[in-house]
Parts: structure tokens; sequence; C-alpha cells
């Protein structure tokens, strides 16, 4: 190895660790080995550990950039677990940045996005789930996902896939003990609390995977497509919606011509707004597969908003559009071109009914302002709807009333994808489990 | 003097490991002497009379594979066998055979004797010759070295044992043998560390003392299962009954009013005792509100009265045994043959070891059995077949094999020892196999007799059978296949007459036999003269074949991760992003492959692709 290469996983890095723009405080954190030497040379101080002292940041040419606070804290007592050295400044993100390139000439390297997160995982100081939810606090762009993420960080997702992972545990006990003592007089399947277990598992669960989704919404925005007969007015809707806020409008490479989407957030929920503008029925081959893809959108979407012409209603789309929408919102639009309008119409030209409509929306979401969402990755959906099939497998040898070994399987299976999310159950603490709830032993 | 043969393997200690351990080593070509400190005992059961179990038995019918000796030595001895489990799935059910203690030892015995390439040698091993950091033979107690290259040490609880029956206690390796004394002082002296464990056994009872008539009888089962591949029925003697009878609140009482008495509570006894096989002043105390246990009344063999009741082992003194023995249900005249007693005893960390059996410290010296942590004779013999074979292969520079967690339950139990280490006597359970809908009592042939024959363990007789065997299943397999049941034809009258299923469509008789709801002797008429073994074998098969599919994935993720090695000589404590508890883990572990690393208890996905990252820089800068 040539001696100037820099070592993977040692070195130290550096990056601004508050927003940008924000506030009038900002913060540079330096995390790694050579965290204190490098807050030496910016200072030409010295600093006890978790001790507020007041110094001047100088660059490497010696000249003054800002004032401010350094905190110091000692290896095996930060956030990362490493030296940790923070630099309190004033706000203004030309000094922050300044701060983090002395950094990088006295050494440092610029941190990976969540990599202060990472370390501070791999050094045993959090759990994944908690070290996921503090990726997502710091990538969070809105005030509820913030909140969210603060829950999870706290450990009240955590805790609650514990507690599943403690019934599925009994139940393990109880399958096991069975099988593995069988001169022990433990029956788990004559009495049918196996069943009673799985299925009281499985509604529980429903709701975990329910809350879990929409914290996924909250970390990563929903997605809502806006479908409906040429000239119903979506792309005016999509407007109207995103010129409140201000929208970043993105073209989609590839399907530009089909498909426009938008961020923005609603009612403090991040949300990605699509219009499937190229939506018709046709005969051209061409056009037939931006319909496809359009489709597509639809299927994805959290939410699909039908926007209806209020003053053309039988102006329709085909029915085999929505077929595999997960949940569908008919909107009447054009609310100023009817004489009596129905509550709950729109009309995007005047903008009457437009607040009702963000709130329906963002309600549908199954987001209220003050709900206990928190922040759940994409990866912990997928390990609680795994967990679902295994255990809807489970029940289903269960009501034979045989094969507890193939039971026995499934929710093996199902406590891994439990485990995936909070740390494993060994074969070990499941033997523990069952001496100490059992009277094993000849 | 020094003895003038020499030996490729020396196997100490003539129990169930170092039985297996001699045979195994001397099977493969190694000229292999046994020493132990008495002839008489060599197979000794010095525990209760009986062979197999829940997950034993799968050990034993993986010995049995690799052409070792348990199995068939259980079918000569066996008086009484049941099938546990019957009315679970066959990846559960386990054959267990109640043993006559002298038919056991003399099977074993004539095995050792018939075997070409094996010496028996009786005299107790006091010290072991190292010559640097590689042993080179041993010496016996009267002084006689003996040279060899291989060293196979399976000195079971005689390391340091000390016998405990009430206040009383003496040394001792088992009751009426001496404990090897010296050898454990020699042991302790090198670098191993050394643990203390326990176990106990109950009172013996005079079977003409006893009142079976108030007891509940247990048959064995019809049909008799046999317990080797090679066996039949008729290679099994006279068979008996067990009993069942309980404790009762009145024996609770006598127990607890003397607790104060019992080793196990004043603190004399510093050993670990297994958790499973709690002794009764245990179960008493830590299930308080339980007012009987079960107590199987187990016959010790044909030629004897003597009876080992099942269920009651204890530690308590002798005057306190007679009590509450006779407060027992038919047991209220009991004479007891012999008291019971709790036995201490060293074992040696098996983390210590290599996956070969082979102790990390020094080269040739092999431990196999309860000097590892373990109890039962099966995991014993388990380990011993495989530490002789190593140390065979090792004397021949071959390289060392051991089954992986998905081929056998020896994999899970070595995988276990050596990454977890144990700190109770470790027992096979089948919950600790992960894979266990494979790992079955059925098909250890299939999954390990070809590769005992590529070993050199498995001999020309056993392996025309396994062929045999082998050609059966795939002709049957491909008759289930091809054979078409057309709704309204006669075969599907005749399969509706016996299982009450009927086809709506055309439907190989493999697909119907999937069903859950057909059971093998459903198609017995069906297919005519078909071997009903081999029938249930195919069931099994078909039945598990969606599962055992499923599993595949996982294990090919494991065994990408276990060709992804770890150097030996990698400074944990110097990776950063490791948390100190997992550093200080994976010093003492030092585990061989990703893989291995992957099942130390806490280990992270995040600490795994560091360990992924530490390997691939160390390959990149070429080691």
């Amino acid at each position: 190895m040539s001696p100037d290469k820099p070592k993977l996983l040692d070195d130290t890095i550096v990056a601004v660790a508050t927003a940008a723009g924000v506030g009038g405080v900002g913060v540079v954190r330096l995390s790694g080995s050579d965290a204190r030497r490098i807050a030496v040379e910016i200072t030409g101080r010295r600093f006890e550990a978790r001790k507020a002292t007041l110094a001047e940041f100088r660059d490497a040419q010696g000249e003054l950039i800002d004032s401010g606070l350094v905190l110091c804290f000692d290896d095996g007592a930060s956030y990362t677990g490493e030296e940790t050295v923070e630099f309190q400044g004033h706000g203004s993100p030309v000094a922050l940045q300044m701060i983090v390139d002395t950094c990088l000439a006295f050494g440092a390297r610029l941190a990976r996005p969540g990599e202060f997160t990472e370390r501070s995982f791999s050094n045993g100081r959090m759990d994944l789930a908690q070290a996921e939810a503090v990726a997502d606090l710091i990538s969070s762009g809105s005030a509820a996902a913030v909140k969210g993420a603060a829950r999870s960080l706290s450990g009240v997702f955590s805790d609650r896939v514990r507690d599943l992972g403690d019934v599925l545990l009994r139940l393990r006990v109880y399958l096991e003990a069975d099988i593995d003592f069988p001169d022990e007089e433990v029956d788990a399947l004559a009495d049918g609390e196996v069943e009673r277990t799985l299925r009281e598992m499985l509604e529980r669960l429903g709701v975990l995977l329910g809350e879990a989704q929409s914290g996924v919404r909250l970390a990563q925005g929903a997605s809502v497509a806006i479908v409906g007969a040429p000239n119903a007015g979506k792309s005016s809707l999509l407007n109207a919606l995103s010129g409140e806020q201000a929208a970043i409008v993105t073209d989609i490479p590839g399907t530009t011509r089909d498909v426009l989407k938008v961020d923005l957030v609603l009612n403090g929920l991040p949300v990605r707004l699509v219009d499937t503008a190229g939506l018709r029925e046709t005969t051209d081959p061409v056009e037939q597969e931006g319909v496809r893809r359009a489709l597509a959108q639809l299927t994805d979407a959290d939410l699909v908003i039908y926007l209806r012409d209020a003053s053309a209603p039988l102006l329709q789309i085909p029915p085999a559009w929505l077929a595999d929408a997960l949940q569908v919102m008919e909107v009447w639009n054009k609310a100023d071109l009817v004489d009596e309008p129905d509550a709950g119409m729109v009309s995007v030209r005047t903008g009457a009914g437009l607040g009702a409509l963000t709130a329906r929306i963002t309600e549908a979401l199954g987001h209220k302002a003050d709900a206990s969402a928190f922040t759940a990755r994409q990866r912990h959906v997928q390990s609680l709807r795994a967990c679902v099939a295994a255990l809807e497998a489970a029940l289903g040898i269960a009501v034979l009333r045989q094969h507890s070994e193939l039971i026995a399987e499934e929710v093996r299976l199902a406590h891994r994808h439990l485990g995936e999310i909070v740390g494993e159950v060994t074969s070990d603490d499941l033997l523990g489990e069952i001496f100490s709830t059992f009277c094993i032993g000849k | 003097m020094q003895h003038p043969n020499s030996y490729d393997v020396i196997v100490i200690g003539g129990g169930h490991a170092g039985t297996e351990a001699a045979l195994a080593a001397a099977r493969t070509g190694a000229q292999t002497l046994l020493l132990t400190q008495n002839v008489e005992t060599i197979g000794q059961m010095s525990c209760n009379p009986a062979i197999g179990g829940i997950g034993k038995s799968h050990l034993v019918r993986e010995i049995d594979a690799l052409d070792g000796i348990m199995a068939k030595a259980a079918d000569a001895a066996g008086i009484q066998f049941r099938v546990l489990n019957a009315r679970k799935g066959p990846a559960v059910r386990a054959t267990r055979a109640q043993t006559d203690r002298a038919l056991y030892r003399q099977a074993i015995r004539h095995a050792v004797e018939s075997q070409p390439g094996l010496d028996v040698f009786q005299q107790s091993v006091v010290d072991l010759i190292v010559v640097g950091e590689r042993v080179r033979g041993v010496r016996t107690q009267m002084g006689l070295d003996f040279i060899g290259s291989a060293v196979v040490l399976t000195t079971g609880t005689f390391l340091g044992g000390k016998i405990h029956i009430g206040e009383a206690n003496h040394a001792g390796g088992r009751a009426g043998d001496a404990p090897s004394i010296a050898l454990a002082e020699r042991l302790r002296a090198l670098p191993f560390r050394v643990g203390r464990l326990k176990t106990g056994t109950p009172p013996r009872i005079d079977g003409r003392s006893v009142d079976f008539n108030v007891m509940e009888e247990q048959p064995g089962d019809e049909p008799r299962p046999v317990m080797s591949f090679l066996s039949t029925q008729a290679d099994q003697p006279r068979q008996v009954s067990c009993y069942i009878t309980h404790t009762n609140e009145r024996t609770h009482e006598i127990i607890a009013g003397a607790l104060d008495r019992s080793p196990l509570f004043s603190g004399t006894i510093e050993g670990t005792g297994p958790r499973y096989c709690p002794s009764i002043e245990d179960k008493v105390v830590r299930f308080a509100d339980k007012t009987s246990h079960q107590i199987f009344v187990e016959p010790e063999g044909l030629g004897t009265h003597e009876l080992y009741p099942n269920g009651i082992s204890t530690s308590l003194p002798f005057d306190v045994q007679i009590a509450y023995v006779r407060s027992i249900r038919g047991f209220e005249q009991a004479h007891i043959t012999r008291p019971g007693y709790a036995i201490e005893y060293d074992f040696f960390d098996p983390r210590d070891l290599q996956y070969s059996l082979e102790t990390r410290a020094i080269e040739g010296l092999f431990f196999a059995g309860q000097i590892n942590g373990t109890t039962g004779y099966e995991e014993a013999a388990a380990q011993g077949l495989l530490a002789g074979l190593n140390a065979a292969r090792s004397v021949a520079g071959k390289p060392a094999w051991c089954p992986r967690r998905d081929e056998a339950y020896i994999g899970v139990l070595i995988d276990d020892l050596i990454n977890l280490g144990t700190n109770e006597p470790y027992r096979m359970f089948t919950s600790r196999a992960e894979y266990r809908l494979r790992l079955r009592e059925d098909n250890a042939d299939q999954r390990l007799t070809p590769l005992g024959r590529d070993l050199g363990l498995v001999g020309d007789k056993r392996w025309q059978a396994f062929e045999q065997k082998t050609r059966g299943l795939a002709e049957l397999s491909e008759r289930l296949d091809k054979t078409l049941v057309r709704p309204g034809s006669d075969l599907a009258q005749t399969l509706f007459a016996a299982s009450g299923q009927s086809v709506s469509k055309e439907t190989s008789l493999a697909a119907f036999l999937k069903r859950p709801e057909v059971r093998p002797e459903d198609l017995q008429l069906a297919l005519g003269d078909v071997d009903v073994g081999l029938l249930l074998q195919a069931t099994i098969e078909l039945k598990y074949e969606g599962y055992i599919a499923r599993q595949a994935d996982e294990i090919e993720r494991i065994r990408k991760h276990e060709k992804i090695r770890l150097p030996d000589d990698i400074d944990y404590r110097s990776v950063e992003g490791l948390s100190n508890e997992l550093r200080e883990k994976l010093e003492h572990h030092r585990p061989d492959t990703l893989a291995r690393a992957a099942r130390i208890p806490g280990m992270t996905p995040a600490a795994l692709s560091l360990l992924l990252v530490q390997s691939k820089r160390r390959a990149q800068l070429g080691g």
C-alpha cells in the first residue's frame, strides 16, 4: 500500500451538520482519530472533553474565518463512538464551507451522506432501526417527517417490532418444546392456541404494516397519480397544487412525453405528483408503449386521483386502467361550469375547493398532522410483509392440526424477517426460553 | 521404555467417542492404537441405558451412514424400540432404543477387536509427549511411551472427576472407576481454557422390589424400527417394556426439606449442569408449582433386575434418596442398588479447536466427546468419528473434513461448539438445526454415504446396499412421475377407494401423492409390488420438496460467505468501525470464513460488511 493512500475505515471525516441556509448557528462536525489534532490546527488551542470553549477559527494560511464554540468528545463517548469535534459558528453557508475546506486541508475527508450515522451504527452506538431513523432525520425535508423520525429514534418502532418478536418467540417455544421434548406432555396443536396466536399476530402485524407504510411515505414521499379523460384538467390541477408550493418539476428520462412528475409538500407530507397526460386509448404501437408506462405509474402510486369533468359527466376512462390501482379518489373538476356544484367539487381555474382537496389527499395517504407516524424504510415494510406471508402460510398448515414441524419452519422464517429489523434471535436463545418455561428433562 | 510399535493415530479412551475415533481412523487405513484404563469397560454406558431420541438419533443415523458402529450396536443391544414424534412430520421423527448395557458393550468390543489395523492396550495415560508445538506420542502410568503422529483425547468425565453424594465427595471418573488426575494436571499446564461442568445420575433400583402393576406400561412400537440402515429386526434381541410412574407432593416435601444437605444448593458443586436434564432437587425448586414429575422406569438389561429410574437424578444424601424413592408409587418397597450421584469434571473450551477437532495450540492433538463440553453418547460418538477421521487424514497429509450445517447434524454440532462454545453440557436438539427439514433420519445415507465412501470410511457392504437403495429410489421416482392417473380410469378408482381422493384432470402419481390428504399406503395397492421403505421415503421427499427448494437460496448465500476467507492474522482490535464487544468476540473466535463470523452471537450486518472489506483489502494487497 502506498503510504499516502488513505485508509479505508479509520480516517477522519468532516461535514456541515446543520441544514443548508437555515438558522443563526451552523455546525461543522469532525469525526475520527485525527479530529482533535485538526481542531488544534484550526484554533491553536486545546480542549477539554464535553466542555464548550470559545475559539477563533482560522484557515490553513492563518486567516480568520469565524469565531464560535468548540465541543470535543472522546473516543467511545461521542455520537459516532469516535473522537469527535464540533465547531459551532455563525450560520453563514460560506463560513461553514470554509471551515470544512480547512479541515480537508489538514487531512480530513468529506463525509459521505449518512456516514456519521453509519459509523455510529458500526461502533455499536445504536441498532439498525435507530440508525436508519437518524439517516431519515437528517435527510427529511418536512416537519412531520422530523417528528416521525424522532419517534422512531426513541425506539417506538423498534419496541413494537420487539413486542411482536416476543409473541413469536413464545409461539416458537411452544412449537419447539413440543417437537424436541415429546415426552413432556406439551401438545402444541391440540388446543388451538397456535392458531389463535397466529391470527392475533397477523392482526397486529397488519396494523404495524399500515403504519410502517405511511412511515415510508414520510421518509420517501408518497406518490400520487392524476388520471382522467382528455381535458378534465389534469395538468392544470398539477400546476395549481404545485404552484402554491415551491415545487421542482422534473422530467423522467425515457418517459418524457408520457409522464411528468412533481415533488411537493402537502400539509407537511412530501408527495410526488405524477401527471399521466399521455394516457389515452390508442392503436398506435408507439403510443401503446406510452400507455403501458403510464399504467405502470398508476399501479405503483399510493393514491390515484381520477379527475372527472363536471361539465361533461359522461366522459370516462376505461375502467381497466384503474383495476390495479391501490387506492382511487374520484375528484370532480370544473365546479365553476356547473349551476349547482356538489360539495367536494373543485375548480382548478378559480381555486375553489383546492384546500379541502389537499386535506383529502393527505388523509387518504394515511397522514394526520399529529399521527404517531414513524419513519420506516422500505426495508422494514418488506420485512414485515415477508413476515406476514410466512405467518399466513403457518396458519394455513395450523388449521389442518398436523405437521407442526412445517408450522415451526414458517414461524422460524417469520421470526427471522422480524429479526432483520431489530436483530436476530438464535436457537440458543430459543432453547433458553424453552428451559425456563417448561420443566424439561428425564 | 518405548513400545516397539509406532502408530499413525493413538486414541485415548474407550468410550463412545474413543471407539468411533479408533474405528474411523483404522477404517481409512491408519495404524491405530486404542489406549484405555480398562478393556472391560470399552463401550460402557455410564448414564442411562438408551441410544437415540430427538436430535440424537439423527446423529446416530449419520454415524451409521459413515459406517460407524453406534447404530449397529444399538440394534444388537436394543430391548425396546420407539419412534418419538411418530404423529409429527418425518423430519422430526426420532428412533430411540432402550439398550442392554452388557449387550451394547459386547457389540462395541467385538467391533473394535474385529477391526483390521486397530490395536488395543490397557494402561492409564499420564502424559502427552509434546515436541515444540506438535504432539509425538503419549506416556502411560508404567512409564511406557507410545510414539504416534496424531493423538485423539476422549477422556469423558475422567479429567479431574469428582463425585458428590450429599455432603460427601471423592475423586472418581465414574462410580467405581478412578479419575485421570495426572493427565488432567498435565493438560491444565497446556494453553487450553478449562471449564467445569456437572452431570448426575439417579439411584438404581432392584426390579424385584418394585410393584409394576401400579405403573403405566410402555411397550415398544410395532412395527419395530431399526437403528442402522443395514439392520433388520432379526438383528435385535428379545423385547421388553418400560414403565412410567410419577413423583408426588410427598416426594417434593421430602426433597424440599433436605435442600440444605444438597451439594448443588450448598455451593459445593461449582460446575454447571444441563438445563434440559435437571436433577430432581432442581426441578422441585425451579418449578415449585408442579406437584408431579414423570419418571420413566427403564430396564438396565435382559440379564439383570436392575432398573434405571429416568427423571430423578440427584446428588442428595443417601438417606434422603431412600426416603424420596420410597414415596413414589410402585417404589414403596424399593431397594436401591447404587446411590445416585453428581459428577463434576473438567472440559476444554471447544472454541480452542479447529473444525477438524484438532486443537489450535498443539498440532496433531485432537479432542472429542465430553472433554469438549458435550453430553450424550451420540454427541460423543459423532465427534469421535470426525476426530479419528481427521487425525488419520492429517497424518496422511490430506485436508480435514467436516460436514456443513445444511448437510448433517454432525455439522451443526461441530459448528455450534467451535463458534459458540458452551457453558452447560451441550446436547443436540432438532431446533438447533435450521435446515432440519432436509436433515432427516431417513436420508442420512443419501446425505453422507457417498461422501463417506470418498473419504474411505464406508466399506463395500454398506456401499453396495446404498447403491441398491439409490437405484430403487430413482426407479420409483420415475414411476411416480410417469404414471398418469386419468379421471374415471381403473387406477383412479383404486386410488379413490384407498384415499377418498379423486382426480379431475390427468395427474401424475407423484402429484397425487403430494396432496396433504394422501398417505403413502394409499398407493400401495395401485403400485402393486413396491418396497414400502422406498415408497415412504419418496413420499417424504415429495411432501417437503417446496420447503427444501426454498431453503436452497439461503444455503447458497451462506456458501458464498464460506468461500470468503478471513486471514488468521487479522488484528480485529485495529479494524475501525467494529464495536469493542465484537472486536473481542472476533479476537476470541477467530472465524476462518465470513459465514462462520456471521454465526457469532451479536454479529451485525454492518460488521460483516466491514469484515468483507477487510478480507477484500487483504486480498488486493496480496494476502
